[in-house]
């Protein structure tokens, strides 16, 4: 087993099941501090779940997640169901965790200066002049800056997905996971997001995406993992990956994805 | 058209309108506190806690206003138990029972308003704050409260306004209210017409006013729902 | 106990009996506020301004004044009216309109202002192009109306009607003051001769409560019935 501590995130035997249905049937992966991994697989295979799983949006039902050296901790009920035994490492774990949502999820009672600074203020409790002020920074570097006192119903998708990923980043996690972050926008906005997500990789952030952009898969990441009906059939660096796998099911995927 | 008359009515309305505004203004305020709390075990998750929130909408909401005014008012006050525990000198005063009642009532209608509303706050944006570590308290104060309370608005300002039209009901539990001055000075005078109209125009200038405040308020809170001016 | 029964000195024929005048009176006050909604709704979706203003108007005076005015409004004005029209016609002395009539009058005309909502709301759901298709195939406005929209308007209508039923038998209760021997006049009336008013209040809610639970399940029923093979909206 190898050590945690030298991993940014470690998840080793992940089981959920919904009702009957288990959707991930024992998946694990390792992932270095500024690795960039993809996890690509055709709708049904797990990928959502197995990030979810991850920061605890849903309950694994066996299995260990650690990040950055910290184990979750879990518990079971008289009923067997699993759940995290101590709320406040989850969130504190969460607040160490950058979630990119397919639909944004941005609060839209609140600006985008608002978005950015909520959590940073009131769940890392650090001081607003500093979190505004990051905050600033991030907006410009994902190129939004001027929209700082825009409401994310007056942004377009593209624009809102890059605040969602600036909001991501002003936690300063340690990982960052994003859940198919384009699937949801109009084709001519995709660019810049993933233009965004590409600065980030090279900046060398750890990233975990789940994602349907091969290409993007191909030329950013430093390991793809291939989920199928919730197991890894396939995990490798994407040059190995694309030009000789040995999974059938994923040369069939990537000719599908292709047509 | 006696002007005197008018006029007089008016002022003799006017004064009555406190007794009209104080009940309901006192019975959609402690409303919204018992509505909380039965929104809350509502949605407790608990069975039986539930079932009793759900008996209590359905019992508040189901029968007319005033049969719950006389039970509180005349049907309370007739066991010499009521009498003799220390409630009683609460619940002899009419203007008590009638905010009471009211207030029951009321807590009933905003507590399905609630519940609509909590039920309308985006789930992704919940998540959203889930993830970023928010839970408890912090959750629902910062992220769910302030949407929920957004989509309760409309809803809210019909439910404030139908409650101005039910304290016409504690005429019928003696108390003075704009109703019951209406009607006196009918019989004292045997104009049935004019307080009886003077009354609704009163009646109709209030809830216009509170209709007018509502919607100052949802623009206020939604600058993110109008339109940007660029 | 037994003053609630069926025995000699039992109340609970003449409570049953308001239950059923409660049921009357509510279904006729529905009907008249169904008719002047309807005509309310015409007249806003006509586009005629004028008459839009009229529907507005009335909207907005019934929504904004107390049920209880309305109800003494509606039953001292039509004795009034009734009273003037028996004088001109020689009559002597003073003429009371039923209890019933303006008791349903009143909840009739409270309630059209919001039916009137209701049925806009139901005809401005219907698929312009099933309209376009009627007239398409020559039908007459009338025939169009009659075969194509009204039959609509009554489906998806109904969940909102429902609700002003719901609306109409409480506000019944206010007609009790009119001295017509429904429901809640009853209970009050048989509260005061037993001197047991707990008893026979919360009797009379229950009735209430009784006859709401049996309308819910019918306008289900109903509703489960009207919207067969409609396609369920996205959600």
């Amino acid at each position: 087993m190898p050590e945690s501590e030298s991993y940014a995130l470690t998840v080793s035997g992940l089981h959920k099941r919904f009702g009957s249905l288990e959707v991930l049937k024992g998946v694990s992966l390792l992932a270095r501090e500024g690795d960039v991994i993809s996890i690509l697989g055709s709708s049904g295979s797990g990928k959502s779940t197995l990030l979810r799983c991850i920061n605890l949006l849903e309950t694994p039902d066996e299995g260990v997640v650690t990040v950055a050296g910290e184990t979750i901790l879990m518990r079971k009920t008289r009923d067997g169901r699993a759940l995290p035994a101590d709320r406040r490492q989850v969130d504190r774990i969460r607040s160490e965790l950058g979630m990119v949502f397919q639909n944004f999820n941005l609060w839209s009672h609140m600006t985008i200066l608002e978005n950015l600074i909520e959590a940073p203020i009131h769940v890392q409790k650090r001081p607003r002049a500093e979190c505004v002020e990051e905050a600033r920074a991030l907006l410009d570097k994902v190129g939004i800056g001027d929209k700082a006192n825009f409401y994310p119903t007056h942004l377009s998708g593209g624009q809102q997905q890059r605040a969602a990923i600036a909001r991501a980043l002003a936690m300063r996690p340690k990982v960052m996971l994003f859940d198919e972050p384009t699937s949801a926008l109009d084709p001519e906005l995709v660019g810049e997001v993933l233009r965004v997500m590409r600065s980030l990789a090279d900046e060398g952030r750890t990233m975990l995406i789940v994602t349907h952009e091969m290409g993007f898969a191909r030329d950013v990441s430093d390991r793809i993992i291939f989920l199928h009906q919730g197991l890894v059939e396939d995990e490798g660096p994407p040059a190995e990956l694309f030009s000789n796998s040995k999974s059938e099911r994923f040369r069939q995927f990537i000719a599908n994805e292709r047509s | 058209m006696d002007l005197a008359f008018i006029w007089t009515t008016f002022l003799r309305l006017i004064a009555a309108l406190q007794v009209t505004l104080s009940v309901w203004a006192l019975s959609v305020f402690f409303g919204a506190f018992i509505a909380a709390g039965v929104t809350w075990m509502r949605g407790s998750g608990v069975k039986p806690i539930e079932w009793i929130a759900r008996a209590y909408i359905f019992v508040f909401r189901g029968a007319p206003l005033l049969v719950q005014l006389f039970v509180v008012y005349y049907g309370l006050s007739s066991f010499p138990v009521v009498r003799a525990s220390i409630f009683w000198p609460f619940l002899r005063d009419a203007f008590n029972c009638a905010t009471l009642s009211c207030a029951l009532c009321t807590a009933a209608y905003q507590s399905e308003i609630f519940r609509g509303a909590l039920a309308g706050v985006p789930h992704g944006q919940v998540e959203a704050a889930r993830a970023c570590g928010m839970s408890g308290f912090l959750l629902f104060r910062r992220v769910i409260f302030p949407i929920a309370l957004r989509q309760a608005l409309p809803a809210y300002s019909t439910e404030v306004i139908s409650m101005v039209k039910a304290t016409a009901l504690v005429s019928l539990v003696t108390l003075w209210d704009v109703m019951s001055v209406a009607l006196k000075i009918r019989n004292d005078t045997l104009v049935t017409y004019t307080p009886l109209l003077i009354a609704g125009a009163i009646y109709f200038v209030v809830n216009y006013l509170i209709a007018r405040a509502f919607i100052f308020i949802e623009q206020w809170l939604s600058p993110h729902l109008r339109a940007r001016s660029v | 106990m037994t003053a609630l029964g069926f025995g000699e000195r039992g109340w609970g024929p003449a409570l049953l009996y308001g239950a059923v005048m409660t049921v009357f009176v509510s279904i006729a006050g529905l009907a008249i506020g169904a008719a002047l909604g309807s005509l309310v709704a015409w007249s806003k979706l006509s586009g005629v301004r004028i008459a839009a203003a009229f529907g507005e108007g009335y909207a907005a005076i019934f929504r904004g004044l107390p049920e209880l005015l309305v109800v003494y409004f509606v039953y001292f004005g039509s004795s009034a009216a009734l009273t003037g029209l028996y004088h001109l016609l020689d009559g002597q002395g003073f003429l009371g309109v039923p209890g019933f009539a303006a008791g349903a009058l009143a909840v009739g005309v409270i309630s059209g202002s919001y039916q009137a909502e209701v049925f806009r709301g139901a005809f401005l759901a219907i698929a312009k192009g099933e309209l376009e298709a009627a007239r398409a195939v020559g039908m007459s406005r009338w025939l169009s109306f009659r075969r194509i929209i009204g039959p609509q308007v009554l489906r998806f209508a109904l969940p909102g009607l429902g609700n002003l039923w719901q609306v109409a038998l409480k506000d019944s209760s206010l007609i009790s003051v009119t001295g017509l021997s429904e429901l809640m006049r009853t209970s009050q009336i048989a509260a005061g001769s037993t001197h047991q008013p707990f008893t026979f209040y919360v009797a009379g809610g229950a009735l209430y409560l009784a006859i709401t639970s049996i309308s819910d399940r019918v306008f289900e029923f109903a509703e489960a019935r009207a919207t067969r093979g409609m396609r369920r909206e996205a959600h």
